[in-house]
């Protein structure tokens, strides 16, 4: 790496880091550094000042806490793969942890920064918003919690203000007729999601679906929710044709561009595939249903 | 990982030409010693896992300065100005250089291998993105790199040519517009064979079968980037240059050359290099840059390439636009082979092969199969595009003809509904017809297809995977299987020297054995580790050879002050050539062993007898007067023969007579999801054959290495421009290399089939799986949607590119239609039919 010079600053509480943020001109926040250090090494990101977060211990936590699974600023993506609370409770993140990047990638990098960073084609994003989530920000006028929905702007660009730092990100514990998966279509290990589909599915007493929440990751400009998809939901008994429609609705609703990772057409074809995937493993991890293939 | 370890069969034990009869087979090779056929752990391991490795970068002189190359944003501009005072003002930068101060020194221009010139900096007008503009000289790397962005460099763009085919139109911009002669963006139109002859078969045959397919442009993407640090002793008058080269005796003939320091005042030093593959053939400006900038600053200077630098600028490989077409009887004999191809080789004609061929070895094209005739053509461009077509882990262009004519192969099985294991058994070249001659001039010196087929059908378990195959097809199941084939035949092994060499220099390589008085030795050689193992499997040549312990023999090689004469390490010619030096030399030196143990048993010459199970020297008929090559390396020092110098050492210069031509069968079973276009290996059976074993372990080391680059190739990697010619593939987020994740078991075999005219029998075998199994593994992806129409699918083989292939033929699938849900727990609702 050969960077441009910049000051390193390493507070070792979320005060001082807010001070700081404060304080400093155009500071840049430094945690798990798989984002940044390649933009400071490519000299695509030549930030005066660096705060450097990794300090401030109390950040590190993934715990459930007042009806929220709560992962504070410092949780890596190998904290949540690890889990077993997350293995036991949130099947979408279960499945998502593994498929970022790759074990050297997620042993350092944050679920937090990778939010922050708010690449479309970051997995998380679509997990806050198919699990209705909330990230929380403190600055120097205190805390403040952003819906998923109200947080992703466009490429790189949140709600978040310069003088604030995203302490934690949280989503809502589970019901017991709850389900939720994550799947992802990449090239390799390491690479960016060519497509991604996370959902999340509530059930009434009857398996009717009462909620369901699906994001998507690659695309769109940023991470997007699928609403008109999972209108075709609620209120409905999970069958393949409803998923099916679920999917053709999420793939409309998507914006693909062509790129490296494929042309548009074929993109939104696998949010299709991939929705109608992922709600029936949600289904089926909710206690609904049992995903059967009639040939192979 | 699994392996096959069948005994090798008694008669395949033998080296040819070896009087003493070979290796005692009852106790498998290599006598305990670390002989021929032991796999022997590797020497130079310990090093490299222990972090002591000493690589280009790990090198620091005192007083050493950086160098930073500042390069162009554009594919194609003009070059108005150069304001390099901004970056003089910043502090540390010691000097800044241009095309203008090179000039000063003869040194603005090099010559490429193909006798092209290239810019070493940019004076007028840039060709390629990325190019080298100026040069930035540091106190360290950072402050070079801040002065590299204060160089201001006013551009005048220009209209950009990307492919090859573009740049053959007529109304295209003049790329090379400083060459005289120079018109258009054509280089070169060659061809071979006998195309009347070749034209005459496909008019007469019955069926006749064309396909058209892109061998993509590949980085050989070695783990070290390239780079050197330049070393001007103005007391000596003399440069050290440590250097990330795979040949470094040959480069400092070129280095020579170019500056015009002679070449006894060039020492070239490669130290550990982390992997070359053909990148580190050629010269690089920026090694260029920081010799000329030692030398003017009399201090030393370091330049290591960044990682998107080492991609964008430095040798590719392949990037040929092919059409094969394949002339046959109803019954699958292939009757005639015709190519066409276009290749691009950017900006400069910069491929690195030394044969008296343009295209290389392009003309093997006919492969492993007795064809009566043969004709290919090939016109090659210029593009603004990085100049290459380096040799990545193959011989010269036998990659690009090993794929063709493996696809066609496939092509015809299915245009005749033939097994295409079938149709390659009809047609091999049989082994009784060797030596061959092809009908593109290529003289065959061993090979035995069909048991290789054999063994790596049986391996594989073929007929499950055909029957497996048919059910899923009748099932309209998900998931289709697909079985690829590849009969493989390679040429490696350059020279000889009649047909090869670099800058006029013949292509053969060297060894020179000297053993100490304690009876340990050093091994010199002329070529050149890049992690072939060279310590260990050289060493077990010398072991093998003089009935040495192999713990008691050293290899050196990389520095052209001590070391003999060699031109390096690439196209699998290391064990053909230096091996083959390497076994003649320890035979120079058993011979003068032999003339001391007479003197020191008091018997004829002619008397003693070497026994290659104990390594004893002996009395003939008398096996208990009997002598150590420790006891005779003390006699060679401490009481001479008068008839032999003191000392025990020999050197050899090797010229091959021929080149080798190891062979294997690749079976690649894939599974290919309708879904999302995604395929996973099922199995991937590798049968190589590569004459005599040397170090099993090593070998299979090796076939897993090149079956992971082969399966980076059919699957992922591609360096991709714009029509701009910004290189959009140019680092490792975009240009994907395969990880284990991405990697299959691999299940190894071999059969050994000897070369008749290397000293151990031996051929080269580390490129034989990147060049056999891009083949197979298309042809297994094509396999499985045959049945539906498909004839080929272009790399790499992306999941997009796939499903795209399926939705073509029909295939494509969406989930609802297979999927059922079972109510949990619950009994209502009907079982659906499995």
């Amino acid at each position: 790496m050969k960077a441009a010079p910049f000051e390193h600053h390493e507070p070792t509480s979320v005060d001082e880091a807010v001070s700081l943020l404060e304080s400093l001109d155009g500071p840049t926040v430094l945690s798990g550094g798989q984002s940044l250090v390649p933009m400071l090494r490519f000299r695509l990101a030549n930030p005066d000042v660096v705060v450097d977060i990794n300090g401030i211990e109390e950040l590190g936590y993934l715990r459930e806490e007042d009806g929220f699974l709560k992962l504070g600023a410092l949780a890596r993506h190998a904290d949540v793969e690890g889990s077993e609370l997350i293995a036991e409770k949130y099947g979408s993140f279960a499945d998502a942890a593994p498929l970022v990047a790759d074990p050297q990638i997620r042993n350092r990098g944050t679920v937090v920064g990778s939010v922050a960073q708010a690449d479309p084609k970051g997995d998380w994003g679509s997990l806050l918003i198919a699990h209705d989530g909330e990230v929380v920000a403190r600055g120097p006028d205190g805390e403040r919690v952003i819906p998923a929905d109200e947080f992703f702007l466009l490429p790189y660009d949140t709600a978040l203000d310069e003088d604030e730092l995203i302490t934690e990100v949280r989503v809502p514990t589970p019901s017991d007729r709850e389900g939720s998966a994550y799947h992802k279509l990449k090239r390799k290990t390491g690479d960016y999601a060519m497509a991604g589909v996370g959902v999340r599915l509530r059930f009434d007493d009857d398996g009717v679906i009462e909620a369901a929440g699906i994001g998507m990751t690659a695309v769109d400009i940023t991470n997007a929710r699928a609403s008109d998809a999972e209108d075709h939901l609620e209120g409905e008994r999970p069958t393949p044709d409803l998923f099916e429609a679920a999917g053709e609705s999420a793939a409309e609703e998507s914006h693909p561009e062509s790129d490296e990772h494929g042309d548009a057409a074929y993109k939104e074809r696998m949010v299709k595939v991939l929705t109608q995937r992922a709600l029936g493993d949600a289904a089926e991890r909710a206690g609904v249903v049992k995903q059967r293939r009639v040939s192979r | 990982m699994s392996s096959e370890t069948d005994d090798i069969p008694e008669a395949e034990t033998e080296y040819q030409h070896d009087e003493d009869g070979g290796p005692d087979p009852e106790k498998h090779c290599g006598h305990g010693r670390g002989g021929m056929g032991e796999g022997v752990k590797r020497k130079e391991d310990k090093r490299f896992i222990t972090g002591r490795g000493n690589y280009v970068d790990d090198i620091k002189k005192p007083g050493m300065l950086h160098c930073e190359i500042v390069r162009s944003p554009h594919a194609h501009a003009r070059i108005n100005e150069i304001d390099t005072s901004r970056a003089m003002e910043v502090d540390g930068v010691v000097a800044v250089l241009t095309a203008e101060d090179l000039a000063a020194h003869e040194l603005a221009t090099m010559p490429t291998l193909m006798d092209d010139t290239q810019d070493v900096l940019v004076n007028d007008k840039v060709k390629f993105q990325s190019q080298e503009v100026a040069a930035v000289i540091a106190e360290d790397r950072y402050v070079a790199k801040d002065g590299a962005e204060k160089v201001a460099v006013d551009y005048e763009v220009l209209d950009p040519v990307v492919t090859a085919e573009d740049a053959l139109e007529a109304d295209a911009p003049l790329i090379r517009d400083e060459l005289d002669d120079q018109e258009d963006n054509h280089i070169f139109d060659w061809d071979v064979g006998d195309k009347e002859a070749t034209d005459k078969v496909f008019e007469a045959a019955d069926v006749t079968v064309s396909e058209q397919m892109e061998y993509q442009r590949l980085h050989p993407a070695p783990i070290e980037t390239c780079g050197c640090v330049t070393d001007w002793d103005p007391g000596k008058d003399k440069i050290t240059v440590h250097l990330t080269s795979q040949a470094p005796h040959a480069h400092r003939t070129l280095f020579s050359q170019v500056s015009g320091i002679p070449e006894h005042k060039v020492r070239i030093v490669s130290p550990d290099i982390g992997g070359g593959f053909g990148n580190k053939v050629p010269i690089y400006p920026g090694y260029v840059v920081a010799a000329a900038a030692s030398v003017v600053l009399e201090r030393p200077v370091k330049w290591m390439e960044e990682r998107s630098e080492n991609i964008q600028t430095t040798g590719f490989a392949r990037d040929y636009d092919m059409t094969g077409e394949l002339a046959a009887t109803e019954d699958g004999i292939i009757k005639g082979v015709r190519t066409d191809v276009l290749a691009n080789h950017g900006a400069y004609n910069a491929v690195a092969q030394p044969s008296k061929f343009p295209a290389g070895f392009f003309n093997i094209f006919t492969g492993s199969y007795d064809v009566e005739a043969a004709y290919g053509s090939l016109t090659a461009a210029f593009t603004n595009t990085a100049p290459g077509g380096v040799a990545y882990r193959c011989s010269f262009r036998v990659t690009e003809a090993v794929y063709l004519i493996e696809r066609m192969v496939k092509v015809l099985a299915q245009e005749l509904d033939m097994d295409p294991a079938e149709i390659r058994r009809r047609n091999f070249i049989q082994p009784e017809q060797f030596p061959y001659e092809s009908a593109t001039g290529w003289n065959y010196d061993s090979g035995d297809y069909e048991k290789a087929l054999d063994k790596a059908l049986e391996m594989a378990d073929y007929d499950h995977y055909r029957e497996e195959q048919r059910r899923r097809i009748e099932n309209d199941a998900d998931k289709l299987i697909g079985i690829g084939i590849s009969s493989f035949t390679e040429v490696v092994g350059a020279g000889p020297g009649k047909s090869c060499d670099i800058a006029g220099i013949e292509m053969f390589d060297s060894a020179d054995i000297r053993v100490n008085p304690t009876g340990n030795a050093v091994l010199r050689v002329g070529v050149q580790t890049q992690g072939q193992g060279h310590e260990t499997t050289f060493a077990q040549i010398v072991a093998e050879e003089l009935g040495m312990d192999v713990e008691n023999i050293t290899v050196e090689h990389g520095d052209t002050d001590t070391d003999p004469y060699g031109l390096g390490t690439y196209g699998s010619r290391s064990t053909p050539v230096a091996g083959a030096a390497t076994a003649v030399a320890a035979r120079k030196v058993r011979d003068k062993a032999k003339s001391i143990a007479a003197n020191e048993l008091e018997a004829a010459e002619e008397d003693i007898e070497w026994d290659r199970g104990s390594g004893e020297f002996h009395v003939a008929g008398a096996p208990d007067r009997s002598l150590t090559i420790t006891e005779i390396a003390a006699s060679a020092y401490m009481n001479h023969p008068g008839s032999e110098e003191p000392g025990l050492e020999a050197v050899n210069y090797y010229d091959p007579p021929e080149m080798t031509y190891p062979f294997g069968s690749y079976i690649v079973v894939v599974e290919v999801d309708r879904e999302t276009g995604e395929v996973d290996f099922e199995r991937f059976v590798a049968v190589d054959d590569c004459g005599n074993r040397i170090n099993p372990m090593v070998i299979e080391g090796q076939i897993h290495g090149g079956l992971a680059q082969g399966i980076g190739t059919a699957m992922m990697e591609h360096v991709t421009y714009d029509e701009n010619g910004n290189c959009t593939g140019g680092d490792f987020m975009n240009y994907l290399l395969p990880t284990a994740n991405e990697i299959p078991n691999f299940e190894t075999g071999y059969t050994v089939t000897p070369s008749p005219h290397h000293p151990i029998g031996a051929k080269g075998v580390g490129e034989s799986p990147t060049v056999g199994s891009p083949p197979a593994i298309v042809n297994a992806v094509v396999d499985a949607m045959a049945h539906a129409g498909t004839t080929h699918v272009e790399m790499p083989m992306t999941p997009d590119r796939v499903w795209e292939n399926l939705a073509e033929a029909g295939l494509e699938r969406d989930p609802a239609e297979t999927v059922v849900f079972d109510p949990v727990g619950g009994d209502e609702g009907e079982p659906a039919d499995d």
